[in-house]
């Protein structure tokens, strides 16, 4: 008996061994030369809004981070190589976006993507990351695709729109007791998000938006939205778009007396919208930011990092004044330098990541510090918000101020309503 | 040729092996072969279904998935719009569950240049030329390996119309599939195993259910085939403490057993029908339980253990019975093989009597205990081959240790004795009786003697006074003094001489006839007795007015006898005859002379001797008795009627007959025939 048995694990063994192990066929490893790190040159990639109808968010960003790294540059690089920045222009389209993409990484052969902007765009390029297993690094974009699932070789800098649209809400629900919310969306991948944000926000309050109007990326056919919120009598818009359409529709709701607070999240371009909406003084215009207003030196706690990149940027683009984008851009340099600067002279992508994820309270300015780890692919958090004030947008202290002026101006309101109605009457 | 012979060596030692591992073995390798060998073939042949059905499956969804790319694509193609084309394939690329199916899409135009491409590497060179699809073909199908992972390239023209703008390529995954064939291949692995697992669990049993109780069933049968009856059978739930005498029959031989006899004797008699297989109401041992074969199988070995047990019983007791009967018989008895008359087997009573140990009897010749043997004897009974019959042999002369001779009756039958056909013969020792038989004869004998000493003294007076006479006349002549004349005095003293030799042969026969018989018989005429007893009583009868005639044949075949014996059977027979007369002379008043009168002759090989008397007769209601010892007819009581048995005795020891007729009131007649010998 014994013997049988030994005999019959014998035969198991053997038949396991036949059939159960075959050669694990690995997936085609990748390349054991690390592209485009040169002996001189590390070789990063970016495509980016630089013309159309979101050129300005694009352009500046690109300066942002390009003062910064031609600054690295001159001062001998990083572990003795320069950074040189290969950007396209998709003009916020995602297939050009894409198509640009798989010329960086391909025929360029760049050891990084780095400063993508918008949503639908970088969001439509991520297989080819994952496929590439190239690292893509600060997006000026705060989509939720990006930070969930988490993706290794993908790193945010920014807040997401969830965390700008929940401290909006927040602020909207607890602190001005409003009820009635509407929003006001780009119909397409960043409009969708920032709308799921909004809401999910909403419902932590139990409450629902009470109407939504959306408009088609790339034109500014606002009015049917416009007419929707409108009727709804909503008490604050959440405005998920670019600056050219949002300024219409705010321009359009003060001509119909519709004078609701209107929330834009970051990425709507302050500057640009502020301009133009100089002609308007009585609209409660509030912006959410991830990063500090890099201008208003009065305020005292814009040292150190803001004016190096106000500094930076008067240096080697002197025609732009210092903005909200580029200082996202500038802080997106400043992290792949430090990166590139903890991976070492063997640079890999792996260890580059490996670097950026071993950034921990990295100072940017005195109270704001960036952190990343294995599991946080994501640098800052915090939500900042500022008010249109006298032509551009400066940051708001405390929401009591807003309780004012939304009294006043629906007083206001009325008694502008009635001096229409009155001239209509033919006072 | 030595290495066929080699291969044919060891084909045959492997066969040898192989049949003979145990059942269970067998019944387990064997049946785990046939599945092993069924579970193979259908996993390949499942595979090969698999296989192929999900190859052509997956070449349907790439062909499915190119014609859509080119459907869309053409138009992209026509307005040379590559960024719209390269979204077209990525979309198409990255829809969910695609992902690991399609390894990448490229599109190449007329001359096979690559307008749009998938890959995240330069494109592979050799992808442009690998999969081309002829003019008139509407797709092709082959497995690359670009970039060393392989793939189905699936190619599909672009056509607007019927004009080719290019080709759509989609490349499948093959680890895609290969996936799945080894997701089922370690499936049916892990199935087949446990198959195995259960399987080997269970055939154990299963064998061992069949194979224990007959690895049992052996172990009890050889303990059995060594004698050891006493073993426990502890098969299945047979219970314990199995006590024999519990059955009646067992206990009692002579009870039958219904299961073990009925059969036997139905079988003996075939023409009768058993009405049933008679059972005790309730039998202890045999059993019958329902159950499978194994289960059968120890209940019939159960029974026929206790058939044996009960057999060997019973042919114990048996044993034992004959065997203390041998050895206790008050008689010898020996075992004789009928083919060589060797002595197989003596009791301990042979021994004592013969006077040898029992291994000196055994192996000797029967016959040499047997001095001579003249007529019927044991060697011609062995030879006879009469299974059925015994024999008995009167008086026959053995020899025992020291060639000491003494008679014996013996007594021989047929048996068969350890498979050889033998005698048993019991002898008697009648040595003793002979002896007192003598004595008997004897002593009737003086009786007859004394009767006779009268006519013996009258007849010897006759010579007595003529030898008285012619001395007397001597003497008166010699006192005369005349002289004697010679042929006178011859005259006288030869007849003095010839009264004395008268006188001396009456006395001679008188001797002779007390004398002692010898053993040895001798050959005699008959005619010698019958003479001698004439002349020692004829002048005795005389006197009593009766008359002997004599009739004797001569040249008679002499016949085996002792001469003073037959002369004391005639003296007998013609004493009774004289008895008779007197009788009849007495009762009836008759005064004729009585006459007796002796006859010899030889007829049919025998010797035949007659007295006839005419005397009282025999009446017929006593004819039969009167060679019963201690019978007489007279009424006085001196007679001890030993005479006719003794007569009779004497006779019979001769080998021959005596035969009466009578008629009463006229006389009787003995008959006496002795067988003749040359």
């Amino acid at each position: 008996m014994r013997g049988l048995a030994r005999l019959m694990t014998g035969i198991w063994i053997v038949l396991w061994a036949l059939f159960a192990c075959q050669p694990a066929k690995d997936s085609a490893a990748p390349s054991e030369v690390t592209p485009g790190v040169s002996d001189t040159e590390i070789l990063l990639g970016s495509s980016l809004a630089l013309q159309g109808h979101a050129s300005y968010l694009g352009k500046q960003t690109f300066r942002g981070y390009q003062c910064y790294l031609e600054h690295v540059n001159a001062q001998g690089g990083i572990h003795g190589r320069n950074i040189r920045v290969i950007a396209y222009d998709d003009s916020y389209d995602p297939p050009q976006c894409l198509a640009n993409t798989q010329r960086l990484i391909v025929e360029d052969q760049v050891f990084a993507l780095f400063s993508y902007v918008g949503t639908p765009t970088t969001v439509k390029i991520l297989p080819l990351v994952e496929e590439a297993r190239i690292p893509l690094l600060g997006m000026f974009t705060g989509a939720n695709a990006l930070r969930e699932p988490l993706n290794p070789y993908v790193i945010n800098v920014r807040a997401s729109y969830y965390q700008e649209t929940g401290a909006a809400i927040s602020r909207l629900v607890s602190d001005l007791k409003l009820t009635k919310i509407a929003v006001f969306y780009q119909y397409d991948a960043f409009g969708f998000d920032g709308l799921t944000g909004m809401e999910l926000a909403l419902k932590q309050h139990n409450l629902a938006p009470v109407a939504r109007g959306s408009y088609i990326r790339g034109t500014l056919d606002v009015e049917e939205g416009l007419h929707r919120i409108a009727a709804s009598d909503a008490e604050a818009v959440v405005m998920i778009g670019t600056y050219e359409p949002c300024a219409k529709f705010i321009r359009l709701a003060r001509e119909q007396g519709f004078n609701p607070i209107f929330y834009n999240v970051s990425f709507v371009g302050a500057e640009e919208l502020a301009r133009r909406l100089d002609s308007f003084h009585d609209v409660t215009v509030i912006m959410s930011q991830v990063v500090p207003p890099p201008e208003g030196p009065e305020d005292g706690d814009h040292l150190g990092t803001a004016s190096e990149y106000i500094t930076l940027l008067r240096r080697y683009f002197p025609e732009d004044r210092p903005n909200f984008v580029g200082f996202e851009g500038y802080i997106n340099a400043k992290v792949l330098v430090e990166g590139l600067r903890r991976a070492g002279r063997d640079l890999t992508r792996e260890g580059f990541i490996r670097a950026i994820e071993s950034i921990q309270d990295f100072p940017l300015l005195p109270d704001i510090t960036l952190s990343f780890g294995p599991d946080d692919h994501q640098g800052l958090d915090q939500v900042y918000f500022t008010r249109l004030v006298n032509g551009s947008f400066v940051l708001m202290k405390d929401w009591a101020s807003i309780k004012e002026q939304v009294r006043r101006v629906d007083s206001q309101d009325l008694v502008v309503r009635d001096s229409h109605e009155d001239s209509q009457k033919g006072h | 040729m030595i290495v066929k012979t080699l291969w044919c060596g060891t084909a045959m030692k492997i066969l040898r092996r192989v049949t003979d591992i145990s059942l269970k073995n067998k019944i387990f390798f064997s049946i785990l072969a046939v599945l092993l060998i069924i579970s193979l073939a259908i996993a390949f042949l499942a595979r090969w279904i698999l296989v192929s059905s999900l190859i052509s499956e997956l070449e349907l969804r790439g062909i499915a998935i190119a014609r859509t790319i080119a459907e869309r694509g053409s138009s992209f193609m026509l307005d040379k719009n590559y960024t719209q084309l390269l979204t077209l394939i990525f979309d198409e690329m990255q829809l969910k569950e695609r992902k690991h199916l399609i390894a990448y899409i490229f599109v190449l135009d007329t001359e096979n240049n690559v307008l749009s491409h998938t890959f995240t590497r330069p494109f592979p060179p050799e992808l442009r030329l690998a999969n081309q699809v002829p003019p008139d073909e509407s797709k092709s199908v082959r497995l690359l390996t670009p970039l060393d992972q392989a793939a189905y390239d699936i190619a599909i023209p672009v056509k607007e119309g019927i004009y080719r703008l290019g080709t759509v390529h989609v490349g499948l995954n093959k680890s895609h599939i290969d996936h799945l064939v080894s997701k089922l291949r370690t499936t049916f692995l892990g199935f087949l195993s446990l198959v195995i697992v259960i399987f080997f669990i269970m055939s154990h049993k299963l064998a061992k259910y069949i194979t224990k109780p007959i690895s049992r069933l052996t172990r009890v049968s050889d303990e059995l085939s060594r004698g050891n009856f006493d073993i426990k059978l502890d098969l299945g739930s047979i219970t314990e403490g199995w006590d024999p005498y519990d059955c009646p029959a067992y206990a009692n031989t002579d009870l039958p057993c219904w299961h073990f006899d009925d059969l036997r004797t139905t079988n003996d008699n075939p023409d009768r029908i058993p009405i049933d297989y008679r059972s005790c109401g309730k039998c202890v041992f045999y059993r019958k339980r329902k159950g499978d074969e194994v289960v059968q199988l120890a209940d019939s070995f159960h029974n026929m253990v206790w058939s044996i047990k009960l057999y060997r019983r019973r042919l114990h007791e048996s044993e034992e019975k004959y065997r203390s009967l041998f050895d206790s018989g008050p008689d010898p008895i020996f075992v004789v093989d009928s083919t060589n008359l060797q002595i197989i087997d003596a009791n301990p009573r042979a021994c004592e009597v013969y006077g040898y140990e029992r291994e000196e009897l055994i192996g000797t010749s029967f016959l040499e205990l047997e001095p001579e043997h003249g007529g019927k004897s044991t060697a011609d009974f062995a030879e006879s081959g009469d299974v059925q019959g015994s024999v008995s042999f009167q008086k026959v002369l053995h020899e025992r240790k020291g060639d000491k001779p003494f008679f014996v009756n013996l007594h021989a039958c047929h048996i068969s004795y350890k498979g050889r056909p033998a005698i048993i013969i019991a002898a008697t020792d009648i040595t003793e009786m002979m002896e007192k038989d003598a004595q008997l004869i004897q002593a009737s004998k003086m009786k007859s003697l004394g009767e006779m000493s009268a006519g013996i003294a009258h007849e010897v007076n006759q010579p007595l006074n003529a030898i008285k006479m012619g001395s007397d006349f001597l003497a008166m002549m010699v006192e005369r003094g005349s002289g004697i004349p010679d042929d006178q005095l011859h005259q006288v003293v030869t007849e003095i001489s010839a009264q004395v030799d008268r006188a001396a042969d009456i006395i001679n026969t008188l001797r002779a006839f007390g004398r002692k018989a010898d053993l040895v018989k001798e050959k005699l005429d008959i005619n010698k007795p019958v003479k001698g007893v004439f002349s020692m009583v004829r002048r005795q009868f005389e006197l009593d007015n009766i008359k002997i005639h004599l009739d004797l044949a001569s040249g008679l075949s002499p016949i085996l006898a002792h001469d003073n014996r037959l002369q004391q059977v005639f003296f007998n027979l013609v004493a009774n005859a004289r008895d008779a007369i007197n009788e009849k002379r007495d009762r009836m008043h008759v005064t004729e002379g009585g006459v007796i009168s002796i006859r010899s002759h030889e007829a049919n090989g025998e010797v035949v001797a007659e007295v006839r008397d005419n005397g009282a007769g025999i009446a017929s209601s006593v004819k039969h008795k009167i060679f019963d010892p201690f019978f007489s007819t007279k009424e006085t009581s001196h007679d001890m009627g030993l005479g006719l048995a003794i007569t009779y005795g004497i006779v019979k020891d001769y080998g021959g007959d005596i035969q009466v007729q009578s008629t009463e009131g006229e006389g009787t007649t003995f008959i006496l025939r002795f067988p003749a010998v040359e």
